[in-house]
């Protein structure tokens, strides 16, 4: 049995207890464990029945019983692994307050433990200062808090159930949003299909049209559309090693500048052979005869980054200059025949000529190089307008889906703090907590503000912490706590990461932060996102959720 | 990775260099010491032999006077001391117009030695002495003999007509004189040599190399050397002793290696130089953090030790010969002796000079001189928990609180740097320490302390009042110049406190009133670290050597006394915080890195900045029996390893082994995940929480055994040769440890996923496991299975040893508990121990506050003998234990004819006769039996004796 630090017994049946039997249960003995006290004349080890001693052994200060039973208001025993005792501790009466139980280690050993025995009956030898009964005061203080603090978390569960409709809504928002947003595709589906097809036949109107013949011809033709698709190539290739270029000068100016700062932080006297290497290696780079990036350089870049026309190459002047295409004589054709034939010919030449571009055999003259007709724009951009706004629908449904999915802790319910922040001092930092999104360290001393990471996922804790009077504490149990990782990396160490351990508390407020480890941070933080219908912990009951 | 290239090697200092080649001359058959005693000069006066060395240099007629006292003292010690006149008088010149002292620093004695110099009633120059010596008969009952020999100078220690020791035997000695630099270009011809054989080697090859006399640079660092070579060496030999050991502080075996190559034999001297080691090697003649050059010579039942008082850079080679035995004369053995060359860069020869016979007498001898361990405040000696760094005052009460709810016992919660506002001493950043009183009291409650540290740095800040009033009274270090030194450490840009200066003293006193250094309280305590001084961007880490310290002595003369005279301030102001503790102060505890011959005194030890792996671990056990054996018991290493995250295995059994470091705290580097033993999780809190209750359990026997170390010097854990120096086998054992004279015997397990250890005895006695009885006799090795959770502990028989087994929150809510007295026996029936006890905190036990008894066992019966001094307040404190009683008697080993005894006879006060219960359990398959009386309720402060017959 693992026996808790202190156990406070539910304080209304304990002052019942106490006022119903002065039983001459022995010192330290709490009214549960009574029964195996009645003996006058012997004892029975409680774990141990087969173990039985005079009564006079029990309290003799002197331990017999290897589950400690029969010293429950010694320290006689204090030498027994935990995991051994029969009891949870020294029973302390606290006549005024509620009972409790500490440690029989705690018994006589000369310190004075009002908060945990008020009544300081576990200091009853007198080995060290008196201590005296402080149970009136301690239990006065006690009760005033605690109706503050039942007050706090009825106001607690109430806020919960606010919130919760406040998540339900913001949930419903979205789902309204969904719906909304599926009508709209349904719409956007049939634009788009009346779109494409109106498109087709347009663009089916167009390729039968005589139109003016494409412009490539002769070999001079080729050659100059090849030209002009190399120049084009060779210009957007040009194009995209600039931006490189650009982006790998910001990157380096980045990092001269950090080495340039680290040249004025850095502690020059630390017998640091390393750093003193690094420094020196960066003194004579910078010293370095560096050659910067002319501004000619970059002025010659972008003149030749311009259109060929704004560099007085006119592609159309030499394309302008071709021989006659296979179409053309393909037109040229028809002058020689008869009118009548001529009639018949040119629609049987129409549909051949559609019927040879459709199969590829002759190029399409919209897009071999030649003007397309406004009315084939137009239909395209038409079409394509349509179903970029069905994309967008639809991913905008996609997201609105996964953020549905998306876990809000329990019940959903920290949707309703979504992009709400909270802070709080603590020692030279300020801490901020946004719900599910970042967190962050912001110094007083003026260094900046360090992420310290961004919201990955729930999860649940076992704590066991202490519940200061004011009620501001994590307390035992199981708690939910959310994750917050991939913050601003440490030198040296890992990327700072953050948990957050949540009480149930009327106000959303951050009671503590300890960097329990370089870079690691844990938030202590009370809302009532985390409580149950009567003000409880909830961690149980998302587990069942879970489930 | 230690950083080599910023710490000298011999080659790459001046004067180790220079004397290595010395000696390496001198390795010639040819070689003459030139060094003589002149016998016109010699005088005998009051145990005291002086006279007058001539040194003869090459080339000029006119010799160096070199003036030498030999003390004989009345504690059987020697002490020879070697001086030059010419300084002495102050007739020389110093260049760069140097304001430096001209004399031979001869104040370290004056820092390092508090008694034992009685000279010798008895001793007396003897008739006996052969022609061109002179002998002084001393020591008991004129056992010991000095025989000197005139030319050349040396000195052989004898012992029962044996000789032991013998000083210059190989002609090393060398004293450089002054001289005055004379510019080799211009007057190439009036150029000094330096000492040279006579006859001297062709001009041409061995011209004098002069490179390292008058300036030497290291790490961009340029000692101007005012007073140019000034060096001492001098070989101390060990004719028959194939062991020596001491000289701590070094990252070695216990056994010393020998230094100058070879197989498995370190290339480099022994450096005494304290320096801030980052990362420090195992393994390895490099210097460390302290110094104690304090060596002992062990052979099969002699003990025999030298003190080398000098506190300047020294290095000490070690060689060893192996004299075969002559061929056809079978059986007899060949003897082996060790030799070794003590080299200085500057000061005296100053030689103290024990003949044991045994460990504990040299250990003693050493002790009477510069004194024995401080008797600690009980805390002190309990689990320490510290961390770089607790952040903030509710981090401290929230890391013991934590104590409390897992039922872990600790004493002292401690505070790294990070508790100063930008690390200026005696504040408390406002922002993470905003109520520092309250802190103290929440941690009181539990009977725990609390240790700040306090660095010799002082930031140079506006506004800093502790900065402003060091530069105004002018109680820094100052440079060569005589201007404040200036250097860089935690702070930045810092300043360093004189701790030579009695003034600096007096006010630095003042700076820990309780009224000047706000929100400490009485059970605030101190931590000093970095005195070596580190210096972040001075030479090997530390200050200039040409730096003045008070009394314009060069910090070159003073460097590894600087630690010790900042302790001892910091113990001094300790023993006054306010007017009620300067009437009735109370024992102060300051922990130091650096230390000298003399911190024993005031302060204890750690080895400083270790790793948290496996073999930081095992080399932690031979550094901590040095230090036992050196003086200074009140050592430990930072267990869990100071860098890096130590598995939870290695922290267990890091925990097991600190469970018997004399000084006991867990620590960790900043950078470090936090390890809490409540934190370790399952088996591993539950098998730490064992180790410490066993330190507990056990802290009546600790604190009787530091008892014992402050007032015979002996250490608190032993190494093999120390407990039986018969046993040749054990004489380089040194990863097992004794408790003090209790017969408890440690082997910690150093290595990872061992299932069991090798323990080794060194007799043939019944030793007892510590937890079921197990049963190992016979000398040599035993293999003890040794899982996770077991600590191999043995009890050897013949012994009785305290324990306090109520386990508290902290040893000051022990203070009153009973105690159970563990009788360990073998076949003799015989054992015997002793219990110490005080108050555990105040100076009361000087005025006879205090109970110290002997529990002999014989005969069949169990008696307590007083053993106290009665004094002034011996009544007092009885009265005050009158409660305090013996709870619980255990017998290991009793014999099978106790089998159904139920009762055992109890006598107070040799009146009173009454039967106690008691019950008999036989041992079976190789177990020891074990009687356990129920409550004999003997008063601990009185005589009482349990009868089992």
């Amino acid at each position: 049995m693992k026996v808790a630090h202190v156990v406070v017994i539910a304080i209304g049946a304990a002052s019942h207890v106490i006022a119903s039997s002065e039983s001459p249960r022995p010192r330290g003995v709490g009214p549960e464990f009574g029964k195996h006290y009645k003996s006058a004349q012997s004892f029975k080890c409680i774990n141990r029945p087969e173990i039985e001693i005079g009564k006079s052994q029990v309290n003799d200060d002197y331990c017999d019983c290897p589950d400690g039973s029969d010293e429950p208001g010694t320290a006689a025993c204090a030498h027994l692994n935990n995991t051994l005792l029969a009891l949870p501790g020294y029973y302390c009466k606290n006549k005024g307050h509620a009972p409790s139980y500490v440690p029989v280690s705690y018994v006589n050993d000369g310190a004075c433990d009002h908060d945990l025995c008020c009544d300081g009956s576990d200091e009853w030898a007198g080995v060290g200062d008196k201590c005296s009964d402080r149970c009136a005061e301690i239990g006065k203080a006690w009760r005033k808090q605690n109706e503050q603090r039942q007050k706090a978390l009825t106001n607690a569960a109430k806020r919960r159930k606010e919130l919760l409709v406040d998540a339900e809504r913001r949930k419903k928002e979205v789902e309204d949003r969904i719906k909304t947003l599926k009508t709209e595709v349904t719409g956007a589906e049939v634009k788009v299909e009346a779109l494409e097809k109106e498109f087709a036949d347009i663009e089916r109107r167009e390729k039968a049209k005589v139109v003016k013949a494409p412009k490539e011809g002769g070999k001079i033709g080729v050659l100059v559309s090849l030209a002009k698709g190399r120049t084009q190539e060779l210009r957007s290739s040009l194009e995209r090693v600039k931006a490189e270029r650009d982006d790998a000068q910001t990157r380096l100016k980045e990092l001269e500048d950090m080495l340039t700062q680290f040249h004025t932080d850095y502690n020059p006297n630390f017998n640091d052979e390393g750093v003193k290497r690094a420094v020196k290696a960066w003194e004579d780079y910078a010293a370095r005869d560096k050659t910067p990036v002319q501004d000619v350089v970059n002025r010659d870049l972008t003149e030749i980054l311009k259109d060929d026309g704004e560099n007085g190459l006119d592609w159309a002047e030499f394309e302008g200059e071709h021989k006659e295409s296979d179409i053309d004589v393909l037109y040229k054709f028809e002058e020689y025949l008869p009118a009548s034939l001529r009639d018949w010919v040119d629609a049987k030449l129409r549909d051949l000529r559609i019927i040879l571009i459709e199969n590829g055999i002759l190029p399409d003259p919209a897009t071999a190089g030649g003007e397309e007709s406004k009315a084939v724009v137009d239909a395209r951009s038409a079409l394509d307008a349509a179903r970029n706004t069905l994309s967008s629908r639809n991913s905008d449904i996609t997201n609105h889906e996964a953020d549905l999915t998306k876990d809000y802790g329990p019940d959903g319910i920290f949707r309703a703090l979504k992009d709400q922040c909270i802070s709080a001092d603590s020692g030279e930092y300020e801490y901020e907590l946004c719900w599910m999104g970042n967190t962050a360290q912001k110094s007083k001393k003026g260094h900046g503000n360090t992420s310290l990471g961004t919201f990955t996922r729930f999860d649940t804790m076992v704590v066991d912490e202490d519940v200061p009077a004011d009620g501001r504490g994590l307390g035992s149990g199981e708690r939910i706590v959310m994750h917050y990782e991939n913050g601003q990396h440490c030198w040296n160490g890992p990327a700072r990461s953050s948990v957050i351990v949540m009480a149930c508390a009327e106000k959303d407020e951050i009671w503590k932060v300890v960097e329990a480890e370089k870079c690691t941070y844990r938030y202590e933080v009370g809302t009532a996102a985390v409580c149950t219908d009567n003000g409880k912990n909830g961690a149980a009951a998302q587990k069942k959720d879970e489930l | 990775m230690v950083k080599h290239e910023n710490f000298k090697t011999c080659d790459q200092s001046g004067f180790c260099k220079r004397n290595r080649l010395y000696a390496d001359n001198a390795e010639v058959s040819s070689w003459t010491s030139p060094y003589e005693l002149d016998p016109r000069t010699i005088t005998f006066k009051n145990g005291e032999l002086s006279g007058i060395i001539l040194k003869s240099i090459e080339k000029r007629s006119e010799k160096v006077r070199l003036p030498i006292t030999i003390s004989f003292l009345e504690s059987g010690t020697a002490r020879v001391t070697v001086d030059e006149e010419k300084r002495q008088k102050g007739d020389i010149v110093l260049r760069h117009d140097s304001k430096a002292r001209k004399e031979r620093y001869n104040e370290a004695g004056a820092w390092a030695l508090v008694g034992g110099l009685a000279p010798s009633a008895g001793a007396a120059l003897s008739g006996e002495a052969k022609q061109g010596t002179t002998s002084v008969k001393y020591g008991p009952a004129g056992t010991f003999e000095a025989v000197i020999g005139h030319a050349p100078f040396r000195i052989e220690f004898k012992r029962d007509g044996v000789t032991q020791i013998q000083l210059n035997e190989r002609g090393l000695l060398n004293m450089e004189h002054w001289r005055p630099k004379v510019d080799k270009a211009a007057a190439p011809e009036a150029k000094e040599g330096e000492a040279l054989p006579a006859p001297a080697p062709p001009k041409d090859e061995n011209e004098v190399d002069e490179s390292t006399w008058w300036e030497e640079s290291f790490g961009g660092n340029t000692d101007t050397k005012p007073r140019g070579p000034e060096s001492i060496g001098l070989d101390i030999s060990f004719p028959g002793y194939d062991h020596v050991y001491g000289i701590p502080e070094h990252a070695s075996s216990l056994s010393l290696k020998t230094t100058r190559g070879g197989d498995g034999n370190y290339k480099e001297p022994y450096r005494l130089y304290n320096s801030d080691v980052f990362e420090y090697e195992l393994d390895s003649p490099m210097t460390l953090y302290g110094a104690i050059p304090f060596m002992q010579a062990h052979r099969k039942d002699s003990t025999v030790g030298v003190f080398w008082l000098n506190a300047a850079e020294t290095w000490v080679d070690i060689v060893k010969s192996k004299t075969a035995a002559n061929k056809l004369s079978l059986g007899i053995a060949g003897t082996s002796s060790t030799q070794t060359h003590w080299i200085s860069e500057s000061g005296l020869i100053d030689v103290f000079v024990f003949l044991g016979p045994t460990p504990k007498d040299v250990v003693h001898s050493y002790g009477e001189l510069t004194g024995y361990t401080q008797l600690p405040q009980e805390f002190a000696i309990a689990h320490h928990q510290c961390r770089w760094n607790y952040v903030t005052d509710e981090d401290v009460i929230d890391v013991n609180k934590k104590f409390n709810k897992h039922n872990i016992p600790m004493d002292v919660l401690w505070l790294d740097i990070e508790y100063t506002e930008y690390k200026k001493y005696f504040t408390w950043d406002p922002l993470t320490f905003d109520d520092p009183e309250n802190m103290h009291k929440q941690v009181a409650k539990s009977g725990r302390k609390m240790v700040t540290i306090i660095d010799p740095h002082i930031k140079i800040a506006d506004g800093y009042h502790v900065v402003e009033e060091l530069k105004k009274k002018q109680f820094g270090v100052k440079n060569k110049d005589g201007d404040i030194y200036e250097g860089h450490c935690w702070p930045g840009q810092s300043h360093w406190v004189d701790a030579f200066n009695p003034l600096t003293i007096n006010w630095w006193k003042g700076l820990f009133q309780y009224a000047n250094f706000k929100g400490t309280g009485p059970n605030t305590f101190i931590w000093n670290d970095m005195n070596e001084p580190s210096v972040f961007n001075g030479p090997e880490t530390t200050m200039p050597k040409d730096n003045l310290h008070h009394g314009n002595w060069e910090h070159r003369d003073v460097h590894n006394l600087n630690g010790m005279t900042f302790h001892n301030a910091t113990y001094q102001a300790l023993l006054s915080r306010s007017k009620a503790e300067e009437k009735s102060p109370r024992r102060p505890f300051v922990l130091t890195r650096a230390f000298y011959s003399g911190s024993q005194r005031s302060s204890a030890m750690w080895t400083g900045d270790n790793l948290a792996e496996w073999p930081a671990l095992a080399a932690s056990i031979p550094m901590v029996l040095n230090q036992g054996i050196s003086g200074y018991p009140f050592a430990g290493a930072d267990v869990g390893g100071f860098f890096g995250n130590p598995s939870k295995e290695l922290l267990t059994r890091w925990y097991q082994a600190g469970a018997f470091y004399p000084f006991f705290r867990a620590h960790a580097h900043i950078d470090t995940r936090r390890r809490e033993p409540y934190l370790a999780g399952d088996p591993y809190m539950g098998i730490i929480t064992d180790a410490l209750r066993l330190r507990y359990a056990l802290l009546p026997t600790w604190y009787t055994a530091f008892h014992e170390a402050s007032v015979t010097g002996a250490p608190i854990v032993r190494p093999n040769f120390y407990v039986h120096p018969e046993d040749e086998a054990g004489f380089a054992i040194d990863d097992q440890m004794y408790l003090a004279d209790t017969g408890l015997l440690t082997k910690p397990v150093v290595t990872e996923g061992a299932e069991s250890v090798d323990i080794y005895l060194g007799d043939d006695k019944v030793y007892y496991d510590y937890f079921d009885y197990s049963i190992y006799k016979g000398k040599g090795s035993h293999t003890i299975k040794a899982p996770l959770d077991k600590i191999t502990l043995l009890m050897q028989e013949g012994h009785i040893f305290p324990r306090r087994d109520r386990q508290r929150r902290s040893s000051a809510l022990m203070k009153f508990d009973p105690y159970t007295l563990v009788v360990v026996l073998g076949p003799d029936g015989k054992g015997q121990g002793e219990l110490y006890i005080d108050d555990g905190e105040s100076f009361d036990y000087e005025s006879g506050a205090y109970i110290h008894r002997k529990f002999i066992f014989e005969n069949g019966i169990l008696r307590s003998e007083d053993i106290g001094k009665k004094g002034k307040l011996t009544g007092q404190y009885v009265k005050k234990m009158d409660a305090v009683r013996v709870e619980r008697v255990i017998v290991v080993g009793g014999p099978g004819e106790w089998k159904g005894k139920s009762k055992v006879k109890v006598s107070r006060e040799g009146k009173e006769v009454k039967n106690v219960e008691m019950k008999f359990v036989e041992g079976k398959s190789g177990k020891g039996s074990e009687v356990v009386v129920r409550d004999p309720n003997c008063k601990i402060g009185e005589g009482w004796s349990i009868s089992f017959v």
